[in-house]
């Protein structure tokens, strides 16, 4: 297939199963709890109705930013999905994240700011594992190209094991799932009123719901790239981890932030730099 | 699409606030999220935040320190909203109504919806309402959206006695924007009544008419000196005008648009359709609030200006606007 097609399947398809995802995620967790959950396609009929509502602003501005959040989550999958840098596409990442912080700062609301605040803990806490993933795919397959790391001939997990456990550990995180639903949970905690998200409504709401759809379509993807050799075994582990992600976050309480982000460096210097440590030391012999 | 029309159905949103009371139906209706009665089987999120809500659940009678901040959470949500006002006491005031503090039911501070008795009312009940709230979503947003489509099929009439109830519906919805800004209800537009309002058809209001220092002249009132205007759509009506001529000067006052249809140009319409309803008089007086930006602009405009100012609360001072047409005949008042 080439880099093109695999390109636009990601720009449709993308949100459509990122959504359904959501939904395959409320309707999991109803039953975890023993309750019988809403629709499949709960999570459309929210954004559909977001679209519809009147938009509230603190200052017109913060939509714009909103706007930017969508767009480089979708650079950022588009690039991963084309084969392009893996480093590009974790800065692209990074950025995107950085305009949803900027919004949030930008309605000068005191839950937004603690949400904003948070949302850049997090990021500080899951940058190194991200960056070292890149680091250690590299060592494996001598190459950043996405399209040259998913053709390589061997299973990347078997050489990076510390790494992909470090990865799955990022994926929480980023996920915004107990116990690191630190800047906006989808849980009923309303302690920060509702976080990062607080002071936006109607299509800015629907915008940032989008770009996570397509923010765990591109993250799954990740996961994937992990077990690329055999796409029978890398879809059935990204399945698997989406499903272990949802029975954490209905295990877990919420951290405070400072544990979060300490067990998250450990994480990447026991894991990510330990797996890489041995890597670099069995290449020299 | 799929359900894209029907989404404010599936997708209801609430934020639920308890206002006073025992606790009892704040209990009843946290019971409707777990697992026994699950109301996210509905779409329901109970949410904290007014600005993602779509229903606003409010439990418990009204007292003087949860007004504001009803008022203040109402103000807060996105239209289309709903309010359901769920127990007797929120209804009503129930057996607190009596009480010294309390000021009612919750539909003495913000229009209400749907009202859901009882005591405590019973989580199927709470359910119960929220899915008749549903509806009222719903058809609220059908009306927003045929509004907005034929917001060119605009007319502009004379407002009759019959019209009464609902201006002063109207009026109740377009001027909590008045009273947001000014954080103060007791706005006269805000407590006027039915048959006052239906008095303004007949005669001067005697109180403006004061304020403004005009003496005499009540007695006789010809009909054609008393100028009511609605804007229609759809037959509903989404704003209105009124105009006094006395002595020469016509006084326009409850320029009101209703909040879905601002910023289309209505408002300058209907100045323009009741202006042209005064071809006699020489001079036009306007009043408004000093903080309502917008009304001063309009007004600024359209050529009025500034010629008094007088404090009306702590909180509101009252600015008059006067415009003297070219051409027009000297008026008597503008001696004064």
């Amino acid at each position: 297939m080439s880099s093109w097609i695999r390109l636009i399947i990601f720009l449709l398809a993308g949100p459509v199963v990122g959504g359904l995802l959501t939904g395959l995620d409320r309707r999991i967790s109803a039953r975890l709890q023993s309750r019988q959950g809403p629709p499949l396609l709960q999570p459309f009929y929210d954004v559909f109705k977001l679209w519809q509502k009147e938009n509230i602003v603190v200052r017109r501005s913060q939509n714009f930013y909103i706007f930017f959040f969508l767009l480089l989550v979708i650079f950022t999958g588009a690039l991963f999905f084309a084969g392009s840098d893996l480093l590009l596409v974790i800065f692209a990442l990074t950025l995107a994240a950085i305009f949803f912080v900027l919004g949030a700062y930008k309605s000068s609301s005191p839950y937004s700011f603690i949400g904003a605040e948070r949302e850049l803990i997090q990021m500080m806490a899951y940058e190194p594992i991200v960056l070292l993933t890149a680091v250690g795919m590299y060592m494996v397959t001598k190459s950043f190209y996405v399209h040259e790391i998913a053709g390589h001939p061997t299973l990347l997990v078997l050489g990076l094991p510390g790494i992909f456990l470090g990865f799955l550990y990022m994926l929480v995180i980023k996920f915004r799932k107990s116990p690191f639903d630190l800047s906006c949970s989808h849980h009923a905690h309303q302690e920060l009123v509702r976080g990062i998200t607080t002071e936006f409504s109607g299509r800015p709401l629907a915008l940032i719901e989008v770009a996570h759809w397509y923010e765990n379509v591109f993250l799954l993807s990740w996961v994937y790239l992990f077990f690329a050799s055999v796409p029978v075994l890398g879809v059935a582990v990204a399945v698997a981890a989406f499903v272990g992600l949802i029975l954490v976050d209905n295990l877990c309480a919420r951290l405070k932030w400072q544990t979060a982000l300490r067990s998250a460096w450990v994480v990447a210097a026991v894991l990510g730099f330990g797996n890489i440590l041995v890597l670099s030391f069995l290449r020299s012999h | 699409m799929i359900g894209f029309r029907d989404a404010f159905s599936k997708s209801p949103w609430l934020l639920h606030y308890d206002a006073s009371s025992c606790n009892g139906c704040d209990i009843e209706t946290l019971a409707c999220l777990t697992p026994l009665y699950d109301v996210e089987r509905l779409g329901v999120i109970n949410t904290g935040n007014p600005k993602h809500a779509d229903i606003f659940l409010v439990t418990g009678a009204v007292n003087e320190q949860s007004r504001d901040v009803i008022k203040n959470i109402y103000h807060q949500l996105p239209e289309p909203k709903v309010v359901v006002a769920v127990g007797i006491c929120a209804c009503s005031g129930g057996i607190f109504r009596e009480c010294y503090n309390i000021a009612g039911g919750v539909d003495n501070v913000i229009p209400v919806d749907v009202y859901v008795p009882g005591c405590a009312a019973r989580p199927e009940a709470v359910i119960d309402g929220v899915v008749k709230a549903l509806g009222v979503l719903e058809s609220k947003q059908r009306e927003m959206v045929a509004l907005a489509d034929s917001i060119d099929k605009v007319v502009y009439l004379r407002a009759a006695k019959i019209d009464a109830p609902e201006l002063l519906a109207l009026q109740r919805i377009a001027y909590q924007s008045e009273a947001e800004l000014y954080g103060d209800d007791s706005l006269p537009a805000l407590q006027q009544t039915l048959e006052e309002l239906e008095e303004d058809f007949e005669r001067r209001p005697q109180r403006e008419v004061a304020l403004l220092g005009v003496r005499g002249t009540e007695a006789e009132d010809p009909a054609d000196r008393v100028v009511f205007l609605k804007a229609v759509v759809n037959g509903k009506i989404i704003g209105s005008v009124r105009g006094y001529a006395v002595d020469g000067t016509a006084y326009l006052s409850r320029m009101m648009v209703h909040p879905y249809f601002r910023r289309r140009g209505i408002g300058r319409r209907l100045l323009d359709e009741v202006e042209a309803a005064f071809p006699h008089v020489g001079r036009f007086e306007a009043k408004t609030g000093h903080q309502s930006k917008r009304n001063l602009f309009q007004l600024t405009q359209r050529g009025y200006q500034v010629f008094k100012q007088e404090p009306f609360t702590p909180a509101i001072t009252w600015v008059y606007l006067q415009k003297q047409p070219a051409g027009a005949p000297p008026s008597a008042s503008s001696k004064n």
